[in-house]
């Protein structure tokens, strides 16, 4: 039973939200359509078990402790042991653990420190691709790495799903948005496990169009459709960074496996030697797709548009998984990174300029949903930030700079998920308004709703010890200790230190801001709730408890005990590196600076000041915010109409110069005319004349070519 | 006596398939008329019958064509190498689901004739792939052009369709003649006008003091395919006579031509030249890459503005004859295991399942006095036509490019064998399709939006027609089939 378990877990995992999707396409959608969250619930209660296994039972048993380099250079001379150990392997040649161990040489002083690679688990489902040299299987791949990012997509993803079993209660397209939702988990858990750079690309492409199905699941609003399209629209753009980056990497290293890319270091290290400079190319192309789908600076514009979707999905696709993708690429491809500081450095200054812009936006917004939205923007920045800090110093940092943004990506899951839900929560009792100016005081009427979202209001602050605080706190001193080297990128950092830390004080004042506009003050609704608003049903309020619980303490398995780092420090291509010590000045500063942005938002907005009428004018600076500033308006003079320009320039080239031309020749009475007058005035002749225009030049141009 | 009979039937030998078709047609075309009474009438259902004649005829030939084998290039008038090979599976497939298209599209009376056309045509392509001659070569390109002017106003005559029967008939003289202007001078070249002659002289490089002649005779011969192609500047009928055509007319114009022009066009001009540093081929290379290049955005850029589907989906064909070009321009370069041409018949194979589809399901929506002409007829289509809207939707993801569908796995080989085919020009190449793909993606979804995300305005045609749904089954089986098992189509492209 275990042995079967262990091979066949890994499938499970993306096999149990397709088949509720599929069930309820082909049954649910006719038949008691009103439980079709039922199938969902199941199948994400059987992923969430699953990636746990996955993560606590069969994973570690490809981790190799590394002290040093006889172990290592051991465990190279004798892959064959570990094949041996698992006797599984001969009787499933498709589900072979990998045993790819090898020594990777170090290019600086410390040439002595080697580490066995830790390994990875597989499942090959089948063979899609094999033309000639190219060969490209569907193959499930885990390591470390994806299976913490499996268990917090599915875990959150369950708690989503019941949450939106009492949100979307009634909804005429209730069957219809489950299965949407099933999809796009699937569609996740296939990016997290895929095997090889095309395969992720595949359900990177699939993820997006799930969420243009959400987002537009409202679709009788015309500002739902038009969201819907300038997110795939926008995340098209980095898409194709990503295929060229990926094309590249193909022509790079002549694979696009996982395993071979990542589990053998001297690929790269071979490739490093002889065309370093191709890292910086691949590198950044691949980073253009994270900032399409991560919606970072200057692609960031599609994320708070995308709020028009329902609330669960806000929280399940725009806060804690998908936008998360991109983070994930540019961690998994950190050995790809490692090779290029300056890529690193690009993307922590983008990470920066992000979270930067985000909290500006956040800090003047009135739509509680689009506060969250912009600090989402910004949080993402952050681990964009802290993916970059290895840019000083790559063999030491880029551990812990992946480590460090990752870890906030688990937590951020928690409490952005949480703060969405309390949110949706919000707007369920208000009647769908979200506008903060619109009601006030909401404490007494909605205690669960307040709790919970404080929970994930001081978590995102970073209040002491809880789970922000604990990641935050990590990224500032991966930043310092980034800054505080020789490097020549130091006084890069140094800013990007500052920044952040700004961007920390922001990220304090513009969550309590909302928070006090919303729970404190006198009591208001808006017309659309009634008099008596009801807070969250027990449906809605059991993934909140969780939620805010998984807020307030998931942070522990990094900050004090340090579980987490050990865990993904055994991800495969990985450079191993010095344990990270607690910084207690560092704490100390990110305290202070939390409470300040506390204190500001409650002397501004908690001492039972409102928010100002609806029409109420803007002072610049606050419109310069408002608009967040007014990056879409540029947009839309720099991109979006210069295209339109050229579109029409084009019919107006087929519209006046052919058409005037037939005008002109239908002046002469041919003989030709009277057959075709009567069938659109001689249009043919037209675009006869034109063929023999583009005949004649195509002619004129090849003999030129060949004269000269 | 002797000699010239077996001359004769090894060369018939070569072309069974097309020798069943024909039969096939000429006996529709005599039976016919002594079905349809004075008044022009006939029996109710007549359609049926002829439709599944066709099919008969059709499987006779596709049982003929399985059996073939591969033969060794002769001095006949007919090959059957590996393209001819590939390319008679391809074009009696889609003769298959085209009959199935066309089967309601004609009234009774005329249904006969309609189907004969459709079927001289799909032997047309299939002599263009066997032809060993430049003569026959254009004789067999004819054998397309001009059953397409009858099929043309066929199923309908009114001014739309006779207009658009026009425009298609004069530019297509046109173009044959220009086409026909190139072989002469590649005759008065080489001084034969068998292929492998053609070959043989060019390679032993009789014409190199000539070298300007060889080039008219290039340009003519692709100014002349071109049209066939829709590329840019010779894709002008294409709007016009897709948004007047019948849509079994309009899916067989937006795949069948081009499966015809880029065969000729291989036949014709990819043959290089070793002696020297030049060929006919690396002539015509740069203006192919500039073709390609502009018909790629002239196609994806003029789509944007249509506001009639079948004027979208003619430049939609015409951004996709540029797709393909990219293949063409790579040629036999390409990465170690795909080579361009491999690429393209990849692309082409893919873009017929996915084109015919499309308008199977507009056929399938239209009535015999209403057709679905603008987008907003497409308004709500999720609600009042829910199958023939996921279908459609699957189709346009597939022209689209998005995975899950065979159009991914064509976009994705044809990227890979130009980033890979060494030069900037191919990568840049490479470059302008993937910025194509993502313009592309805008109409298409527009398309969707309109059937997911708006209500029903007008009425789309309710009725059932069993023979187009069969067709879009078809095609769905092969967008889908494409992407999970493209290993199939590979395999057969690699006997090519």
């Amino acid at each position: 039973m275990f042995d079967w378990l262990q091979q066949n877990v890994i499938w499970m995992i993306p096999a149990a939200p397709l088949l509720a999707c599929l069930w309820i396409v082909f049954v649910g959608q006719f038949a008691r359509r009103e439980l079709a969250h039922r199938p969902v619930v199941l199948a994400l209660s059987v992923s969430v078990l699953s990636a746990l296994y996955l993560m606590f039972a069969v994973v570690p048993k490809t981790f190799v402790e590394h002290h040093g380099e006889a172990h290592a250079a051991h465990a190279e001379e004798h892959p064959a042991e570990h094949a041996a150990a698992e006797p599984e392997e001969a009787e499933h040649p498709s589900e072979a653990v990998s045993a790819l161990a090898a020594v990777e040489p170090s290019e600086e002083g410390h040439a002595e420190e080697t580490h066995a690679a830790a390994k990875s688990v597989t499942f090959l489902v089948y063979n899609w691709f094999d033309v000639g040299d190219m060969h490209i299987p569907v193959l499930l791949r885990a390591d470390a790495m994806s299976s913490l990012m499996l268990l917090m997509v599915t875990s959150v993803s369950l708690l989503v799903a019941i949450f939106a079993s009492g949100y979307m209660h009634g909804d005429p397209g209730y069957p219809r948005f489950f299965a949407a939702m099933a999809l796009f988990v699937f569609s996740m858990c296939m990016l997290v496990l895929a095997g090889n750079f095309l395969l992720m690309f595949v359900f990177w492409e699939a993820v997006g169009l799930c969420s243009y199905l959400l987002i537009g699941f409202w679709f009788h609003k015309p500002s739902a459709a038009a969201a819907a399209k300038k997110a795939f629209v926008v995340n098209r753009i980095g898409d194709f960074g990503f295929i060229l980056g990926v094309f590249l990497t193909w022509t790079t290293f002549g694979t696009l496996d996982f395993q071979q890319l990542f589990e053998d270091p001297t690929l790269i290290t071979g490739v490093a030697h002889s065309n370093p400079a191709i890292f910086t190319t691949i590198c950044l192309l691949l980073f253009v797709g994270a900032v399409g789908k991560s919606a970072q600076f200057p692609l960031h514009v599609w994320l708070p548009d995308a709020m028009e979707g329902p609330t669960p999905v806000s929280a399940l696709i725009h806060a804690a998984t998908m936008v998360t993708a991109g983070v994930y690429l540019v961690a998994r491809c950190a050995p790809l990174f490692m090779h290029a500081p300056l890529a690193l450095l690009v993307v922590s200054i983008i990470g920066a300029i992000t979270a930067l812009v985000a909290a500006i936006t956040a800090l003047t917004q009135y739509d509680l949903k689009r506060v969250l939205a912009y600090s989402t923007v910004s949080q993402l920045g952050y681990m964009f930030m802290s993916l970059g800090a290895a840019a000083a110093n790559p063999e030491h940092l880029m551990q812990h700079a992946v480590t460090f943004a990752m870890f906030h990506m688990f937590t951020h899951a928690y409490f952005k998920a949480v703060l969405f839900l309390a949110a949706g929560s919000v707007m369920h009792a208000m009647g769908d308004i979200i506008d903060m100016r619109y009601f006030s005081g909401l404490k007494k009427a909605l205690p669960i709703t307040h709790r919970t979202f404080l929970c994930g209001a001081l978590a995102l602050a970073g209040f002491p010890l809880l789970s922000g605080f604990w990641s935050k706190d990590e990224i500032l001193s991966v930043l310092f200790a980034a800054s505080r080297t020789s490097s020549p990128y130091a006084l890069a950092f140094s800013i990007i230190w500052a920044v952040s830390l700004l961007v920390s004080l922001m990220t304090a004042f513009y969550t309590f801001r909302a928070y006090f506009l919303t729970f404190h003050g006198p009591e208001r609704f808006p017309e659309a709730a009634g008099h008596h608003p009801h807070d969250a049903p027990p449906a809605m309020a059991g993934p909140l408890y969780l939620l805010a619980f998984g807020a307030i303490f998931v942070g522990l398995i990094a900050g004090p005990t340090h579980l987490y780092a050990h865990y993904l420090h055994q991800t495969p291509g990985l450079p191993t590196a010095d344990p990270h010590p607690m910084n207690l000045v560092m704490m100390g500063l990110s305290t202070v600076i939390a409470l300040a942005g506390i204190g500001m938002a409650y002397a501004l907005y908690g001492r039972g000041a409102t928010a100002p009428a609806p029409d109420a004018p803007l002072s610049p600076a606050a419109a310069f915010s408002y608009n967040g500033l007014y990056l879409d308006q540029l947009y839309l003079a720099l991109v979006v109409r210069p295209l339109r320009g050229l579109a029409k320039l084009s019919e107006t080239f087929d519209k006046q110069v052919i058409d005037r031309l037939v005008d002109t020749t239908a002046a002469i009475p041919a003989l030709v005319g009277a057959v075709i007058r009567p069938f659109q005035n001689g249009m043919v002749q037209n675009y006869a004349f034109i063929m023999l225009l583009g005949l004649a030049a195509c002619l004129m141009w090849v003999i030129q070519a060949v004269a000269g | 006596m002797n000699i010239v009979l077996s001359a004769i039937r090894n060369a018939v030998d070569l072309i069974l398939p097309e020798v069943a078709l024909l039969a096939t047609v000429c006996m529709i075309f005599l039976a016919a008329p002594f079905l349809v009474s004075e008044r022009g009438e006939a029996a109710p259902g007549l359609r049926h019958r002829w439709g599944w004649l066709s099919l008969i005829g059709l499987s006779v030939a596709a049982y003929l064509w399985s059996i073939s084998e591969i033969q060794p290039v002769g001095l006949g008038p007919f090959r059957l190498d590996g393209l001819a090979w590939f390319i008679r599976g391809l074009s009696l497939a889609s003769g298959l689901i085209l009959v199935l298209v066309n089967w309601n599209q004609a009234e009774d009376a005329r249904a006969g004739e309609t189907q004969a056309c459709l079927l001289a045509i799909i032997a047309g392509v299939n002599l263009v792939a066997a032809a060993n001659d430049i003569v026959g070569l254009f004789v067999a390109l004819e054998l397309i052009s001009i059953p397409t002017y009858i099929f043309l106003l066929m199923p309908r005559r009114d001014a739309l369709a006779q207009e658009s029967m026009l425009k298609y008939f004069m530019l297509s003289i046109f173009s044959s003649a220009t086409l026909l202007f190139g072989m002469s001078y590649l005759y008065g070249l080489t001084g034969t006008t068998h292929l492998e002659g053609i070959y043989a002289s060019l390679q032993a490089g009789q014409s190199q003091p000539m070298p300007l002649l060889v080039t008219i005779a290039a340009v003519m011969m692709i100014a002349g395919l071109a049209f066939r192609l829709t590329a840019v500047p010779f894709h002008f009928y294409a709007p016009d006579v897709f948004q007047g055509a019948p849509n079994s007319v309009a899916a067989m114009l937006s795949f069948i031509p081009k499966v015809a022009g880029f065969v000729a066009l291989y036949r014709v001009l990819a043959v290089t030249i070793p002696s020297g540093d030049w060929s006919m081929l690396s002539l015509s290379t740069p203006l192919l890459w500039w073709l390609a290049v502009l018909t790629m955005f002239v196609g994806n850029l003029l789509a944007l503005l249509q506001n009639d589907v079948r004027r979208m989906l003619a430049f939609s064909s015409v951004s996709h004859a540029g797709y393909m070009l990219v293949g063409f321009v790579v040629g036999d370069a390409g990465t170690k295991a795909i080579s361009g041409y491999d690429a393209l018949l990849f692309y082409l194979s893919v873009y017929g399942a996915m084109t015919i589809g499309t308008f199977a399901t507009l056929a399938a929506l239209s009535t015999s006095s209403r057709r679905v002409s603008a987008i907003s007829d497409l308004d709500g289509l999720s609600q009042t036509r829910p199958v023939i809207a996921i279908a459609l939707t699957f189709f346009l993801l597939s022209l689209m490019g998005m995975p899950f569908t065979a159009g991914f796995v064509g976009k994705l080989n044809l990227f890979l064998v130009a980033w890979n085919s060494g030069g900037d020009a191919g990568q840049w190449l490479a470059i302008w399709l993937a910025v194509n793909a993502a313009i592309g993606a805008w109409y298409y979804l527009r398309l969707i939006r309109e059937m997911y995300l708006s209500d029903p305005v007008t009425e789309v045609g309710q009725e059932q027609q069993p023979a187009v749904m069969v067709a879009i089954g078809l095609c769905t089986l092969a967008t889908m089939g494409l992407f999970m098992m493209p290993e199939w189509l590979w395999q057969a492209i690699q006997k090519v």
